[in-house]
């Protein structure tokens, strides 16, 4: 443990109220020229049936960390070099289990989560459906690898290996050529009708219109806001309890854009799931989230009640943010562009992340890191302008100040 | 439904072409010499030149002696062979068996090996398997296919004599009978071990040499077009799913990296072909190739232009069946057009 690591224990330890815990989290990719430490000792919660957003500019980290939960990062070049993602699995915990860390548990059980328990929308709709298979068939796939007891219960016991195997998605090559041939025809028949039943009542929930019809097409004649409610459809087809959402309308046309976030809203509230919505938009995350978090550079710098938050930033990178989106409250040329770009993440050494860029930095800022500050108790801040100089050894003129700065100005 | 309509689509065209191509050909070899050069002598007279080249109808027009060819080609009748001295269509089945058997097991061995390699090392990209496999395919397509040939035969032949030389042995090629051509079919047919071992050994040592470059380079296209797949999106969108590794590899990564590779394997084809001619005559194979290449040197026009003629339209052919197989492996190709 060292300074930065927080603890976001406003929602408590016992795991009641919560569906996902990130403790220290970090992740580093080996480069040529060193460990990139993309993220960093990062830590949150996500509490049950929460929006909870992860905002931040290109490059700071919030893809990988959400990733991580899929245990998706690609290792190499990556490395898990530390922490712990606790999962709550409404399958566990209805059998009164507690969590499990997402980082450590064996593949298999990690398979019965990813697009089970825990789906993702990712961000280009038409990058993350495969071009040479139906519509039907790529949902499919979800309810064969998740669903296939549910498949098989009406074909009774008796129902031959072959065709289970088929439901479960292992049968061999022969297999399949058997499976056309009576007698097991019928009963794969069968199978595949209750699996075109789910998939089209999926894609019906995500009002697609005509889903029968939608089925037997392939992505590449849909259009950006279709692919994009078939892949909606797809990640909340077994009633995931975490539902990631990777910037789920950055490559959306504008028009398309609102009606996809309506049916998201939507559909979370009939859903009841907890979210990890992932955006660079803060007027999206504004009207989408309960919390925020703010990553900058492989950490998270403040988090709090979305209100809070915007209300009160508590760090100037968040007012930075804030102050680079126009809203009517922003005269006309009032708007203020925060300077240079994210800093180099190769073998960083101690300081605060953003001392570069922001127009607070004292002497601390460059050679300590700073430190999970609570400043209600919904929201906390990392930064050292609001950290006790005698806390930190530091002399009071090392100290950043807001007051100081922006009165000179 | 919309892959049989941009079949029979296909097929139209297919006659256009072929005409196409025997314009090209017949113009080509006669470019090349006349087609009387072979059965002349210092000691002919002019006169018996003359009524050569009457015979042979050489003072007509060329599209006119274009028509007469290409009518005694629609009606079975491909010429003189001089270097058979045979007619061509009388050698024709023989040589074009032998040859097809030999490419057909050099084919089989490039594509499943070819896949199975490449998939192999794009899957385990920048590991040991995947360097190894590098280290085969650029060796194996910069390996001059006459110089691998005579290594083998030094090493299998001569030195272990573990392989034989020929297409068969002549006391076994003669205890059964051969209604196809195709040793390996007819032996399976005739349910003689004894043979089918024997057309196997004989095919080991041509078909791969004939299939080494091939195998070489549809591994380099399968593995570098699997890498370039496997980084996509809609791959970690299908582990994102829950499919377990085997499944995001064989449903999804591979069937698309499939999808370039198929052209490659229709272009080597042609490359299948013309390997056969070096491959024949280092291997004693009674083939296509080695005719072709007697006929070239002593200018046998019948058996160029046949020969031509033929592996022309089984190049169209096999590029038809691969368009057949992109279509179904891409389906944006059926509706593109």
């Amino acid at each position: 443990m060292t300074a930065t690591a927080f603890a976001d224990t406003t929602s408590g330890r016992s795991g009641v109220g919560l569906v996902a815990s990130v403790q220290d989290l970090s992740i580093h990719f080996q480069t040529k020229t060193g460990m990139l430490h993309a993220v960093d000792e990062v830590s949150f919660d996500i509490r049950d049936g929460e929006t909870l957003g992860l905002v931040g500019e290109t490059g700071c980290g919030k893809s990988v960390t959400a990733r991580a939960f899929m245990r998706l990062v690609a290792t190499p070049p990556g490395v898990y070099a530390g922490g712990r993602i606790d999962f709550w699995s409404s399958e566990t915990r209805a059998a009164g289990g507690g969590p499990v860390n997402l980082l450590t548990i064996p593949e298999d059980e990690m398979l019965g989560i990813r697009g089970n328990r825990i789906a993702m929308i990712f961000q280009d709709p038409g990058k993350a459906l495969n071009p040479a298979l139906s519509i039907g068939d790529q949902l499919a796939e979800v309810f064969y690898q998740h669903r296939s007891d549910e498949l098989l219960d009406p074909l009774g016991p008796g129902t031959p290996a072959v065709v289970r195997r088929a439901a479960r998605q292992e049968a061999t090559r022969v297999e399949k050529i058997l499976l056309k041939v009576p007698p097991l025809r019928s009963q794969a028949n069968r199978v595949k009708a209750a699996v075109d039943d789910r998939v089209a009542a999926a894609l019906a929930d995500t009002q697609i219109p005509n889903p029968g019809k939608i089925m037997d097409r392939y992505p590449h004649e849909l259009s950006a806001g279709m692919k994009q409610r078939v892949l909606i459809a797809q990640a909340l087809a077994c009633d995931p309890d975490l539902l990631i959402a990777d910037e789920p309308t950055t490559a959306l046309d504008v028009t398309v854009q609102a009606r996809i976030l309506e049916l998201i809203a939507e559909l979370l509230d009939r859903h009841d799931t907890s979210v990890l919505y992932i955006s660079h938009d803060l007027a999206l995350v504004r009207g989408m989230c309960d919390r925020v978090a703010v990553m900058y550079a492989g950490r998270i710098v403040e988090i709090g009640l979305t209100e809070e938050v915007f209300s009160d930033p508590l760090h100037p990178y968040t007012r930075g943010l804030m102050n680079a989106v126009p809203s009517s409250a922003h005269r006309r040329g009032a708007l203020t562009a925060i300077i240079g770009s994210v800093p180099e993440l190769i073998d960083p050494e101690p300081s605060c992340r953003f001392n570069t860029r922001c127009p607070y930095a004292a002497g601390v800022c460059r050679r300590l890191d700073p430190r999970f500050l609570r400043h209600t108790l919904e929201h906390g801040v990392v930064c050292h302008a609001h950290d006790d100089p005698a806390a930190l050894a530091a002399r009071p003129d090392e100290m950043p100040s807001f007051a100081r700065v922006d009165d000179a100005r | 439904m919309q892959i049989r309509d941009y079949l029979i689509r296909r097929l139209m065209v297919l006659p256009i072409l072929l005409i196409g191509v025997s314009i090209i050909v017949f113009t080509l070899t006669r470019i090349g010499g006349s087609p009387i050069g072979i059965y002349l002598s210092h000691e002919m007279t002019p006169e018996e030149v003359e009524q050569l080249e009457e015979r042979y109808g050489l003072n007509e027009p060329l599209p006119v002696q274009y028509l007469a060819w290409a009518g005694g080609v629609l009606s079975g009748d491909l010429g003189w062979s001089g270097v058979a001295v045979a007619p061509v269509t009388a050698v024709f089945g023989d040589k074009l068996t032998a040859t097809m058997e030999l490419a057909t097991a050099a084919g089989i061995v490039a594509v499943t090996l070819g896949i199975t390699l490449g998939t192999f090392a794009g899957s385990r990209r920048d590991r040991l398997p995947d360097h190894l496999t590098r280290v085969f395919s650029v060796s194996g397509s910069s390996m001059p296919d006459f110089w691998f040939a005579i290594l083998l035969l030094i090493v299998f032949w001569v030195y272990l004599g573990w392989f034989p030389i020929g297409r068969s042995d002549p006391a076994i090629w003669a205890s059964i009978a051969h209604p196809t051509g195709l040793y390996t079919v007819d032996s399976l047919m005739a349910g003689s071990w004894q043979a089918l071992r024997d057309a196997i050994w004989h095919l080991i040592l041509p078909a791969m040499t004939l299939g080494l470059a091939t195998t070489a380079i549809i591994t380099r296209m399968m593995r570098s077009s699997l890498v370039e797949e496997l980084n996509e999106d809609y791959v970690d969108a299908a582990r994102a799913k829950g499919l377990p590794e085997r499944l995001v590899l064989k449903r999804h990564a591979r069937r698309n990296a499939l999808i370039p590779t198929v052209t490659v394997i229709g272009l080597s084809f042609g490359f299948l072909l013309q390997g056969t001619v070096v491959v024949e005559i280092l291997y004693q194979w009674p083939g296509m190739g080695r005719w072709l290449a007697d006929a070239v040197l002593r200018g046998d026009q019948a058996t160029i232009m046949a020969y031509v003629l033929f592996t022309s339209v089984l190049f169209l052919t096999v590029n038809l069946a691969v368009d057949i197989i992109y279509a179904y492996l891409d389906r944006r190709v059926v509706l593109g057009s």
